[in-house]
């Protein structure tokens, strides 16, 4: 016999009905994946939730597992707040998801390779040169340098959302340090630990061999002529945000976690020190922005690099994972050509949707912008932070009249997308001690190395915790939740 | 035929100890259809190991790399080197004055040369001086580039000294004085701002015949002059270079190719002093 004031966990749930909810359909039914979830959760008062949540928070912090926002003065430890009820994928869903990125991370390899050598898509006139040139993380010294295997962007972290027409599109394509992994695997522990029961009912695929992939991805760069070679995790130190994925991935693969004072170039090999003397290193996974990886081909001021490290990448006497350079191929500017890139390297269709970007430099772009600017973004290319972004559907007419005349004095200077609705999600909120709707994203992991690949079937689900937000960010925010993906 | 021997020294000297640092020199000179390394000695103070490398931009470093502490650090390098003469350069018979200029519009043209084609920090004119020298499309790209080295000759006071090398161009056109790498990054960004790709070098300067130059490492240009190829301007000196310019490297700018790079823990007064002597026998 419950108790006659047995509040249920759902029992205020607000459902706004022209967002896409991962677990309500239009009729606010509970779609057929999340029945069984949804009933055990629904059968739970919100007392004993809340002792649960507590429960896993105290054990996320016992745990250290935290991060630091940079802009705050006293720049605390937070831990990256956690929801204890799991977003589903359906195998089915997956399946595409998995192509999709997939798919994406070969087409960006490609594109990188080609830009560091023939820029045959350059050529074509398919991408402008100046959107390579202008670049920050354009790295001139990586031209007509062949990596191991061909392969720059080892590990890529692609985030995607799911519109209100329930279809998923690529919001960014992250290949140059994507973090988050960690949490991926400590969403899945958290959940396990506070809620065992609830995995008896579902069947789900593991997120916890991610560091056994990436060890053998790192071994399949190896650099020509090594049999076993030594791999490391290279870390900016104690003192970076992530410093904590830092640290559990090098433990779960079993490899050592090193800073740049920790390793030493000889005649352009790469030593560990020891205490018992120096040990050579192959493959480096390096958690170290392009500019800072050695000071003497790059920022000279870099005190976490390592003196005279790309020389002995040059030379093929270790490899960098990922490859310098790759930055050049995951900016704003690229994104909007990825539909081209996928097929001019691969001849294939894109598996998953980039949202659609009109340019206004081509005049029937131009023409549909002007009609429509009430239902599009309009973004400068050129500038970066979100400055001059104009969402149609906020603006006054006589805004609107303003946002024409400055695209129509330079029209090449922007572009225009349409405004894009995150899907929501049922997620725990303290201050109401209740469920709500929260936008989520998801943003995967794939890894590519040599004839091997292989996608986290998992990932993480970020939450905008903040109502009506669809910034995700944990610098801004958000929190995340475990992520299953179903067998088929 | 000129036999040429270069000796590279410098010499520096620490009031606190020094535990460890990290040298690396750019000051090897290069084998290209003009010249020919014949050998090559370095020594360093202190027994410290001298390693060969190659650096980003496939140029030939030298680097110290010292673990004892030092107050004092000597480094000499001595060339020996054959170079060729040069023969002067006229506009290639074949093409015409508008064959050049459809030759620097074609798409795979930019691309090609697309690293020498763009402004860097130190090559970025001021937005009122980006007209100050523009080419008269009624002449050959190789006689509009020589009235240019001209032009930045008699416009630039040689002075040596005060000055780094690393001075923007803003300033450098506000005081119409400097030394040779102000003249070859006017030089660079005006070629560069009349789409012909013009990159910066670094070498030694033969002071024979009363040329500018200094007891230091010396910068020109190259051009590359459609039909033509890489040609080398000595802008601080308003000639073509010759078989007095020894290069060692290029790049986009300075930046790309100083002749030494640093990385060390220092404190406390310090001075260095760099020696360059270049001798040749015909």
């Amino acid at each position: 016999m419950k108790p006659t004031n047995f509040k249920h966990l759902f029992s205020s749930y607000d459902g706004n009905e022209n967002l896409f909810d991962e677990i309500f359909d239009k009729k606010q039914n509970v779609r057929k994946v999340y029945q069984k979830l949804f009933d055990i959760y629904n059968d739970q008062s919100i007392e004993d939730f809340i002792n649960l949540n507590n429960k896993a928070k105290t054990s996320f912090f016992n745990q250290g597992i935290t991060f630091q926002v940079y802009n705050d003065e006293k720049a605390q430890e937070k831990i990256f707040p956690f929801d204890l009820f799991p977003r589903i994928i359906d195998g089915e869903e997956w399946a595409t998801i998995e192509k999709g990125v997939i798919q994406r991370c070969k087409a960006l390899n490609a594109f990188i390779w080609d830009i560091y050598h023939d820029k045959n898509i350059i050529k074509a006139g398919l991408v402008p040169m100046e959107l390579i040139s202008s670049s920050a993380n354009y790295l001139r010294q990586m031209d007509n340098l062949d990596p191991v295997g061909g392969i720059y962007n080892h590990i890529s972290g692609t985030d995607l959302i799911k519109h209100s027409d329930g279809k998923y599109y690529v919001l960014e394509d992250n290949i140059r340090c994507p973090s988050g992994v960690s949490y991926v695997i400590y969403n899945r522990n958290a959940l396990k630990r506070s809620l065992f029961g609830v995995f008896n009912h579902y069947d789900i695929h593991t997120v916890t061999d991610y560091s056994e992939n990436l060890l053998e991805i790192m071994e399949s760069v190896k650099p020509k002529g090594v049999d076993v070679p030594t791999c490391v995790v290279i870390t900016p130190g104690v003192f970076n945000s992530a410093y904590f994925e830092h640290s559990y991935l090098a433990k779960t693969m079993g490899i050592e976690l090193v800073e740049g004072r920790d390793l030493v170039v000889e005649n352009d090999f790469l030593y560990m020190k020891t205490i018992s003397g120096l040990k050579k290193v192959d493959v480096v996974y390096r958690r170290i922005d392009d500019g800072f990886l050695d000071p003497l081909e790059f920022k000279k001021d870099s005190a976490i690099g390592v003196p005279g490290l790309f020389s002995a990448y040059k030379n093929g006497n270790v490899t960098l994972v990922n490859a310098p350079g790759t930055g050049v191929a995951d900016d704003k500017a690229i994104y909007t050509y990825m539909p081209e890139i996928i097929k001019f390297y691969l001849g294939e269709k894109p598996i998953l949707n980039n949202v659609h970007t009109y340019h206004c430099s081509r005049p029937t772009d131009l023409k549909f912008v002007l009609e429509n600017i009430h239902n599009l973004v309009v973004k400068p290319v050129d500038e970066a932070g979100g400055y001059g972004i104009s969402i149609g559907n906020r603006l006054t007419k006589a805004e609107i009249a303003d946002v024409k005349k400055v695209i129509l004095q330079n029209p090449r200077k922007y572009i225009a997308q349409p405004i894009m609705s995150l899907s929501v999600h049922a997620t725990y909120i303290e201050d109401c001690q209740s469920f709500e709707q929260r936008h989520v994203d998801l943003r995967t992991f794939t890894l590519l190395g040599q004839d091997k690949e292989f996608v986290l079937k998992g990932g993480l689900t970020r939450v905008a915790l903040k109502k009506g937000n669809l910034i995700v960010n944990s610098s801004q925010g958000g929190g995340s939740k475990d992520t299953w993906v179903l067998k088929k | 035929m000129f036999n040429y021997t270069i000796k590279y020294t410098t010499e520096n000297t620490y009031e606190n100890p020094v535990f460890e640092s990290y040298w690396q020199f750019m000051v090897t000179p290069e084998t290209n259809s003009s010249q020919d390394l014949i050998s090559s000695s370095y020594s360093v103070s202190d027994d410290n190991s001298i390693e060969k490398s190659i650096n980003g931009y496939n140029f030939e470093t030298t680097r110290i790399h010292t673990k004892k502490p030092f107050n004092n650090l000597t480094f000499e390098a001595i060339f020996k080197l054959n170079k060729s003469e040069i023969s002067p350069i006229e506009p290639n018979p074949e093409f015409t004055v508008e064959d050049d200029y459809k030759a620097i519009e074609v798409l795979d043209f930019k691309v090609d040369f697309e690293a020498f084609l763009n402004a860097t920090e130190l090559t970025a004119l001021p937005k009122v001086a980006v007209k100050l020298f523009e080419f008269e499309t009624s002449k050959h790209i190789l006689d509009n580039v020589k009235q240019l080295n001209t032009w930045v000759y008699d416009l630039i006071t040689f002075k040596a000294g005060e000055t780094t090398e690393d001075m923007l161009l803003e300033t450098v056109l506000e005081k119409k004085e400097g030394v040779s790498s102000d003249f070859v990054h006017l030089f660079c960004a005006i070629a560069r701002v009349n789409k012909v790709p013009a990159r910066y070098v670094s070498g030694y300067l033969h002071q024979g015949d009363g040329f500018f130059g200094d007891s230091e490492m010396y910068a020109w240009a190259e051009v590359y002059i459609p039909n033509l190829g890489w040609i080398g301007f000595d802008p601080g000196n308003n000639i073509l270079a010759d078989h007095n310019h020894i290069k060692v490297a290029h790049g986009r700018d300075y930046k790309d190719c100083p002749p030494l790079k640093q990385i060390m823990y220092a404190y406390g007064e310090q001075e260095s002093k760099f020696a360059v002597e270049v001798n040749y026998e015909q």
